[in-house]
C-alpha cells in the first residue's frame, strides 16, 4: 500500500483548469520533484493535499485512509505536513512559538516534548538563533526556512515543500539539500516543487512535470528533463541548466 | 513518526514564560488589588462609581478583544450577553436566590445559551457573522420584552436587597464589579498563556497555516464564543446589581457592543493590556469632557478611527513594539541547553 495516493484528482478554477485527472502515488521515504511552468497547478495540487482547496472530482488516500474526510487541521495531524510558497508565518509570535504551535497542536505532543521538538525543528533549518525574535522580523530566506521548520514540527509522514530554495547562494542550496536527505533517510517522504532544479536533481528520485493541471511525464529525473513532453513546454530544452523557469 | 528520537525528552531546550523576573509586577499588582478593593472605603462615591462602570466595560472589552483580536469574530451583538445575564440574575432574585450569588449562575446560563448560538453564527463568515450577531441580540432583546414575569418592555427592579443598608448595597455593587473585572482579566491571563493561548495567538496571526499547523480553528473559536458569553453575561449580572433595576433598552443597548469594540481598538487588539488602557483613556476622556455633553463621544469614535488607520495594533500594540513591554506576558522564551 501506498503512503499517498492520488487518483483521477481534477480541479477549476472557473475556467482555469488547476488539476485534470492527476494520479500519482508516493511510497513511505520516497522523494518526488514536481517541475512545471508558473501557473499550472503546481501549489494547488498541495492545497487539495493538504486541505485548503476541494478538488471537484477524484479521491485521494493517505495510509489507505480517505483524506477527503478530513478538514486541514485533521490532515496535519494525520501527518501531512506543508510549506507555503509565500510564507504565512505567524507575525507577532516568536520563531520558536511558531513552531510549537505546529509541535502541540499538529504533533499532539505536550510541554517539555513540544518544547524540545519545537526547538530541534528549528536547529535542523539553523534558524534555533533566532527562536526568540518576532517572526514579522525575519527576511525572506529565513521565512521560507520557518516554513519549514514548522512543517516539520508537526511531525510530518508526507511533506510538502513549495520552492523552499529560490533566491539561495549554491552553498545554501547545497546546506538544504542536505537537511531534505537527512529527513528522508528519517523515513520521512517528501514531495518538493521547485524551479531551481539543481536542488531537485541532488534529492528526488523521480519528476512528475506538470502543465495547465496535467501530469506530462513522470519518471526519472534526467529522463523527464530530455522527454519531448517537457522540452517543448520549456522551448527549446534550457531545462537542464540552472533552472526550468 | 521519526523526527530526531534522541532528542526528544532529552532536555533539548528550557523555557520561560517572561523576560524579566515577576516579583515586581507580583507587588504592583498586588498593591493594586489592595487598594481597589478598599477603594469604597478610600475615594468618594463619585469616583467609585466612575470606578464601577469603567470596570463593567473593562470585562466587556477583554471578551470583545479575545472575540475578535485572537479569534478574528468581531462581534456587534455581545450586548445579547450583557441582557440575558442581567436577566438571568433578575430570574435568579426572583426566585429567592441572592443576587451576589446568581452571578456565577448568569454566566454559566450565557455559556450554555451561547453552546447553540455558536452552530447558528458559525455558518457565517465576517461581515454576515456580524451583522448575525447583531440580529441575534435584538431577537434575545424582543423576546425577553414579552415575558410579563421580567416587567415586559419596561423592566423590574432586581429584589434580594432588604437585608442591607443603602451603603452595604452601594459597596457591595462595587466589589461585584471589581471582582467580575478581576476574574475575567485573570482568567484571560491564564488562558491566553494556556495551550489555547498558543492556539489563539496562531488563529489571529494567519488563519490558514494554523489549520495547516494542525489548529482546529472552529473548535477553538467556539470556546472562545462560549468564554466571552460568559464573561459578557458577568458583567450584565453587575450591571443589573449596580443599577439595580433591569430594562432591555438598557441592558440589549447596542451602545455596549460600540464601546466594547472603541475601547479594544484604541487599545490594541490581540494583548491582554490593550482593552484595559482603552478602557482607561475612555474614561478619562467622558470625565474631562463631560461638561460637554456628546463630545466626549465624537472625540473618542474620531481617536478610534485615527488610531485604526495609522496604527491597527492599537496604542498599548505600538507602545509594546516600541519599546518591548510586556505587563502581562504570554510567551514563550527560549534558552538552549546545549553546550
Ligand atoms: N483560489 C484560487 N482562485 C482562483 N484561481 C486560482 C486560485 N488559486 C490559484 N488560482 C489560479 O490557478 C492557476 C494555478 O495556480 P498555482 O498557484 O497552482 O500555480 P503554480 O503551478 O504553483 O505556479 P507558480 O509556479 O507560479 O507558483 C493560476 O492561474 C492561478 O491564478
Ligand atoms: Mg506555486
Amino acid at each position: 500500500m501506498s503512503l499517498l495516493q492520488l487518483e483521477g484528482v481534477s480541479k477549476k478554477f472557473g475556467q482555469v483548469v488547476v488539476g485534470e485527472q492527476i494520479t500519482f502515488q508516493l511510497e513511505e521515504a520516497r522523494a518526488i520533484g514536481i517541475v512545471g511552468p508558473n501557473g499550472a497547478g503546481k501549489t494547488s495540487l498541495f492545497g487539495i493535499i493538504s486541505g485548503d482547496i476541494r478538488p471537484d472530482a477524484g479521491t485521494i488516500h493517505f495510509e489507505g485512509n480517505d483524506l477527503l474526510k478530513l478538514n486541514s487541521a485533521q490532515r496535519a495531524r494525520a501527518g501531512i505536513g506543508r510549506t507555503y510558497q509565500v510564507p504565512r508565518p505567524f507575525e507577532h509570535m516568536t520563531v520558536f512559538e511558531n513552531a510549537l504551535v505546529a509541535a502541540q497542536q499538529g504533533a499532539r505532543l505536550r510541554s517539555q516534548h513540544s518544547y524540545d521538538l519545537a526547538y530541534d525543528s528549528l536547529e535542523r533549518t539553523g534558524l534555533s538563533e533566532f527562536a526568540n525574535q518576532p517572526a514579522g522580523s525575519l527576511t525572506l530566506l529565513h521565512r521560507k526556512r520557518l516554513e519549514l521548520s514548522r512543517a516539520l514540527a508537526t511531525s510530518p509522514r508526507v511533506l510538502l515543500l513549495d520552492e523552499i530554495a529560490g533566491g539561495l547562494t549554491d552553498l545554501e542550496v547545497n546546506e538544504l539539500t542536505a537537511i531534505i536527505r537527512q529527513l528522508q533517510s528519517d523515513g520521512i517522504a517528501i514531495v518538493w516543487i521547485e524551479h531551481v532544479v539543481r536542488a531537485l536533481l541532488n534529492t528526488v528520485d523521480r519528476l512528475i512535470c506538470l502543465a495547465a493541471g496535467k501530469i506530462v511525464a513522470d519518471g526519472d529525473p534526467q529522463e523527464v528533463l530530455s522527454s519531448a513532453a517537457v522540452r517543448e513546454l520549456y522551448l527549446g530544452g534550457k531545462v537542464v541548466g540552472e533552472s526550468v523557469q | 513518526m521519526s523526527i530526531s528520537p534522541r532528542e526528544i525528552g532529552s532536555d533539548l531546550v528550557s523555557i520561560r514564560r517572561t523576560t524579566h523576573s515577576p516579583g515586581i509586577t507580583l507587588v504592583v499588582a498586588g498593591a493594586m488589588i489592595g487598594v481597589l478593593t478598599g477603594a469604597p472605603w478610600i475615594f468618594p462615591a463619585s469616583f467609585v462609581t466612575v470606578l464601577m462602570n469603567f470596570f463593567i466595560l473593562v470585562s466587556m472589552a477583554t471578551m470583545w478583544n479575545l472575540m475578535a483580536g485572537y479569534a478574528g469574530m468581531v462581534s456587534i451583538g455581545q450586548q445579547a450577553f450583557v441582557g440575558l445575564g442581567g436577566y438571568a440574575t433578575l430570574y435568579f432574585a426572583l426566585k429567592g436566590m441572592s443576587p451576589y450569588v446568581a452571578i456565577p449562575f448568569s454566566a454559566l446560563t450565557c455559556a450554555l445559551i451561547a453552546i447553540p448560538v455558536t452552530y447558528l453564527l458559525f455558518r457565517l463568515r465576517g461581515g454576515y457573522f456580524s451583522i448575525a450577531t447583531w440580529v441575534v441580540a435584538d431577537t434575545a432583546g424582543i423576546i425577553i420584552g414579552t415575558i410579563a414575569l421580567f416587567g415586559g418592555g419596561t423592566g423590574r427592579p432586581v429584589p434580594g436587597f432588604t437585608n442591607f443598608s443603602p451603603t452595604q448595597i452601594t459597596n457591595f455593587a462595587y466589589l461585584s464589579c471589581w471582582f467580575v473585572a478581576l476574574v475575567v482579566i485573570a482568567g484571560t491571563y491564564l488562558l491566553l498563556r494556556s495551550r489555547l493561548g498558543l492556539v489563539l495567538s496562531s488563529v489571529r496571526d494567519n488563519e490558514i497555516s494554523a489549520r495547516s499547523s494542525g489548529v482546529k480553528v472552529t473548535s477553538a473559536r467556539r470556546t472562545v464564543f462560549i468564554i466571552a458569553a460568559a464573561g459578557c453575561g458577568a458583567a450584565g449580572a453587575v450591571l443589573a446589581i449596580a443599577q439595580p433595576y433591569v430594562q432591555v433598552s438598557n441592558e440589549f443597548n447596542i451602545q455596549w457592543a460600540a464601546e466594547m469594540l472603541f475601547v479594544s481598538m484604541i487599545g490594541g487588539l490581540g494583548t491582554v493590556e490593550g482593552p484595559i488602557i482603552g478602557c482607561v483613556i475612555f474614561f478619562a476622556l467622558q470625565q474631562s469632557l463631560q461638561s460637554y455633553g456628546a463630545w466626549y463621544l465624537i472625540i473618542f469614535g474620531s481617536l478610534a478611527v485615527t488610531i485604526a488607520i495609522w496604527q491597527p495594533r492599537g496604542l498599548w500594540g505600538a507602545f509594546r513594539d516600541k519599546f518591548h513591554i510586556e505587563l502581562l506576558p504570554v510567551g514563550y522564551w527560549t534558552r538552549s541547553k546545549k553546550q
